[in-house]
């Protein structure tokens, strides 16, 4: 703080009272208005001596944004635990996952090092249901050095009984606020006002010990010629505390600083400029200063002291004074303002005051023109209230367009389009000049409604009126236009993934990331990034891994790792996981995924969570699991309009695993059901031969997977190929020819080798194909070996690194003979595999018993497969 | 009805546009025909002018709810 604030006595009693409250874990201060709660805290943070590190924040006006709420209050914490600079400043998505967020604060705070007392003041005013839950889970998971202090006028809907059965709970309570008659007298004399003690008894007396009203009189009574008589006139008047002494007050001040007071007092918070706009006269920086080292009442903002508010209680006395005295102005007075907030780029405030003015028509049109850059704001539910406060039988057509953006957001699918159709009603109706900015934003209204109903004609075509050029915009158009352009390619490529134009989703993604980047959109570089790593699905794992830990970095770094926009690379590394064997590190991607989509109830990026869990289930062989997963998936997809390619991908799923699960009358009875289209893409061949291999008719099987093996069957991903050879070489071993069995292994690995694929050799359960290939004839012996540990369940769990002591870290070379070990390949034949000298082959062993601190190699195999080296899918 | 300690002046009346007045002893009393939600809006603005709340009572007993019936003091 720059200055003490002035006036303020130190209340002994009541900071020891802190003290002995700020022993336990949460203290409530619950008083009225006016009983002088933040002016305790602040005297209890400001003393000299105070151990503990202070996390304030103050609650927003009338909050109903539960994202605000913990913004602030996570930027509070942050910087009291001076983590700041670790990463990005926390910003608003517009999708907001509240129990992250929790988990996020916690973090930080576990963190922090050394005491942190986290203040909150005026908690009566966030109107949010659901930030209150949250914050009782907050209070009652504190770590052990923090302890929260909580300002309110009322009781509040917080459930801490827990915390209040272990002695946990503080309480300090009005009448413990009170001053009593030897802090009024001290208030006096540090005010420089010479009152008899008789007076000061009064005085106390009149007021009940009430701070407001006390810090009001000595307003008044600084500088009055005659204080005893003010006081004896104040204890005759039978009118109420407050205005009695506002009055008086009021009529004390020069008419300026009067007029000044008043015809602020209808904002939240006030600087020189905008008071200079309101009153009409200039000055009023230096009035605003005055006041504020003056008055307890006016309190600065920030540190260089150009922001003010007014106590609440304060500001709301001059409001209705105001009213009264001057009500013709009032109007006058809030559009003044709305035009600057407006101005200033500060819309919720400038809407705010529209509407104050009773403007509505002009308050509809700033909130519909607006909604779409307040969405990416992550400003929904700030939104949602100003829609609120319209009055319900005027109705503005263009808050349609608003109503369907927050239907948009809460994946309520049928009234956003109620709520479009509306709004397109009007827009063919509005002025030539509000036609166009209309028009777009209902486009793009349009195409996110196109993309989660999977409605992917309708994305193109929205998309295309959206790329189309328009000329004479202003700089905010522009402005609107390049957010649109970057959201329209970020659907575009979300859009094509799921017709399977995978290379024309890389484009519009890698597109509309480096657009988002341009423009300062990092929530939609996220986003943008997120899909992409999605989208990677045919290019070598080594590259999806990449993309998927560039985009999850990024959406770290900027606080979202846990919200639904990096769901689909959370989803897609878990997969990845899944296809090289390590099932372990896939279950944990999953589960991250899961808690990043609990506020996501899109069907689309569901039906993906499904089939991800389903894969896992199936590469450790619990077909049941699978299966319901998979049912899940097939379920939401055909929730989705129109028919989509990626859905063959789990419908081929499905049917393989229903006849795998020993139900192979109900895949056949499915598959026969499929139109021709569907049937012939190679993910549904391969299903169709995993059917006819349950059925005990091989033959059939050859003959199912022929079309995909000769690449005449579209398919999806290249691992559906090795899947096909797998199934050909089953076939071939039931048929008895174990050379062609043999032959279609040996495909398989070769095709598995450069990724080291071990998912499809679990699923199709190849293990004694694989075992039955002689150890000679194979390329791919270190594969092999890798793929029969993981299909053996020999895979050890994952052993804590820090419980084995240290190994020195084994050079690429080293790990390519190291994987080796587990064959019964000689060291000649090791090198000649690796196309190196048996002397190297000698070096690089010797290398590795060193390192790994053992004798020989089998127990170099087993210390290996303890430190996960081993893991076929291990390329790190 | 309700009652509030001390008299209030023309400006907090301004408050309680929708509330008849009249003055009793050392209190106010204002009175009118409030639904649950309008009866909830006047006490948090009590609330947030720091008056001091002395009662809140249902003038008219054939029509009881439990929001309204209740009588409280500070």
């Amino acid at each position: 703080m720059a200055r003490a604030i002035p006036r303020l006595i130190a209340r002994g009693d009541l900071l020891a009272a802190l003290d002995r409250a700020a022993a336990r874990k949460v203290t409530i201060l619950s008083a009225p208005a006016g009983s002088g709660k933040t002016s305790l805290l602040r005297a209890w943070a400001d003393r000299p001596g105070q151990p503990h590190r202070l996390a304030v924040m103050q609650v927003q006006r009338d909050q109903h944004d539960a994202q605000q709420f913990w913004l602030a209050l996570l930027d509070a914490v942050r910087n009291a635990s001076a983590t700041a600079g670790r990463a990005e400043p926390p910003a608003a998505t517009p999708d907001f996952n509240a129990p992250a967020m929790v988990d996020r604060v916690l973090s930080e705070l576990a963190d922090a090092r050394g005491g942190i007392t986290l203040v909150i003041d005026d908690l009566h005013e966030l109107n949010s249901p659901e930030a209150l839950a949250q914050l009782t889970r907050l209070l009652t998971n504190l770590p052990p050095h923090v302890h929260a202090v909580l300002t309110t006028r009322h009781d509040l809907g917080l459930r801490l009984h827990q915390l209040r059965l272990a002695g946990e709970l503080a309480e300090i309570r009005g009448a413990d606020l009170r001053f009593s008659e030897r802090e009024t007298r001290e208030l006096f004399d540090a005010s420089g006002i010479a009152l008899s003690e008789a007076g000061a008894a009064l005085l106390h007396q009149r007021t009940e010990g009430w701070a407001a009203g006390l810090r009001l009189a000595a307003i008044s009574l600084a500088g009055h010629a005659d204080p005893e008589r003010f006081v004896a006139e104040f204890s005759g008047s039978d009118r109420t505390v407050a205005e009695y002494l506002i009055a008086e007050m009021l009529e004390r001040q020069p008419a300026d600083v009067q007029d000044l007071l008043l015809r602020t007092s209808l904002l939240d918070r006030v600087n020189g400029e905008l008071a200079d706009l309101l009153t009409g006269r200039p000055g009023s920086e230096r009035i605003l200063l005055e006041l504020a080292d003056a008055n307890a009442f006016v309190a600065p903002l920030d540190p260089e002291r150009t922001w003010f508010r007014y106590h609440h209680l304060f500001g709301d006395l001059l409001r209705l004074e105001l009213r009264r005295a001057l009500p013709g102005d009032v109007p006058g007075l809030h559009r003044r303002a709305a035009g600057w907030f407006t101005l200033q780029g500060q819309l919720v405030e400038a809407i705010r005051h529209t509407q104050a003015a009773g403007d509505w028509p002009e308050a509809a049109r700033l909130l519909a023109d607006y909604s779409f850059s307040l969405t990416l704001d992550g400003q929904a539910q700030t939104m949602q209230a100003l829609l609120r406060a319209f009055p319900p039988g005027a109705a503005q057509p263009e808050l349609a367009l608003v109503r369907a953006g927050g239907d948009l957001v809460q994946g309520r699918l049928d009234e956003a389009a109620a709520h479009l159709a509306v709004a397109e009603t009007y827009a063919e109706t509005a002025p030539p000049d509000r036609q166009r900015r209309l028009r777009v934003a209902i486009a793009s209204l349009k195409l996110s409604l196109a993309r989660r109903r999977g409605h992917l004609a309708g994305v193109i075509e929205q998309v295309r009126f959206l790329a189309s050029p328009v000329t004479g915009q202003s700089n905010e158009d522009i402005a609107l236009g390049s957010d649109l352009r970057a959201v329209a390619l970020m659907n575009l490529g979300i859009a094509e993934e799921w017709s399977l134009g995978l290379p024309d989703a890389e484009r519009h993604l890698q597109e509309g990331a480096a657009l988002a980047r341009e423009i300062g959109r990092p929530y939609l570089e996220v986003g943008c990034l997120a899909q992409l790593a999605f989208a990677s699905k045919i290019r070598p794992h080594a590259t999806i891994q990449r993309r998927c830990r560039e985009a999850i970095a990024l959406a770290e770094r900027h606080g979202w790792g846990m919200e639904p926009v990096i769901a689909p690379a959370l989803m897609t590394l878990a997969v990845t996981m899944a296809w090289l064997g390590d099932f372990d590190d896939c279950e944990r991607w999953l589960r991250r995924s899961e808690r990043a989509l609990q506020t996501d109830t899109g069907s689309d990026i569901r039906l993906l969570l499904h089939q991800a869990a389903g894969i896992l289930h199936v590469g450790r062989g619990r077909h049941h699991e699978a299966l319901e997963e998979f049912s899940a998936a097939e379920h939401l997809g055909s929730q989705l309009e129109g028919s989509h390619a990626l859905a063959s991908g789990v419908t081929g799923l499905m049917l393989a695993t229903q006849a795998r699960a020993g139900m192979p009358g109900e895949a056949r009875a499915a598959l026969a059901a499929l139109d021709d289209e569907r049937a012939s893409s190679g993910e549904i061949r391969n299903a169709c031969a995993v059917i006819c291999l349950a059925e005990g008719d091989p033959a059939a099987a050859v003959a199912a997977v022929a079309d995909v093996l000769d690449g005449t069957a579209p398919v999806i991903v290249y691992v559906t190929v090795v899947e096909a050879h797998l199934l050909a070489g089953l076939a071939h071993r039931e048929l008895g020819d174990h050379r062609a069995a043999s032959q279609a292994a040996e495909r398989a690995l070769a095709l598995a080798e450069s990724d080291r694929l071990v998912l499809p050799f679990a699923m199709t359960g190849s293990r004694e194909l694989l075992e039955a290939v002689p150890r000679h004839e194979t390329a791919h012996a270190a594969l092999l070996a890798g793929i029969l540990d993981v299909l053996h369940g020999s895979f050890p769990a994952a052993t804590e690194q820090s419980s084995l002591p240290p190994t020195e870290e084994l050079s690429p070379g080293e790990l390519r003979v190291l994987r080796y070990l587990p064959t019964n390949l000689s060291r000649p034949e090791i090198a000649g595999e690796l196309s190196v000298s048996v002397n190297t082959i000698g070096t690089h062993l010797r290398s590795i018993y060193a390192k790994l601190h053992v004798r020989d190699r089998s127990s170099a195999v087993q210390r290996a497969r303890e430190l996960r080296l081993l893991a076929a899918g291990r390329t790190r | 009805m309700i009652r509030i300690n001390g008299h209030l002046g023309a400006t907090l009346l301004s408050a309680f546009p929708a509330l008849a007045s009249r003055l009793q002893g050392a209190e106010t009393v204002l009175t009118g025909l409030l639904d649950r939600s309008a009866l909830y809006g006047v006490l948090a603005e009590v609330e947030a002018l720091g008056l001091d709340l002395l009662e809140v009572r249902q003038l008219t007993p054939q029509r009881r709810s439990p929001e309204l019936g209740d009588s409280r003091s500070p």
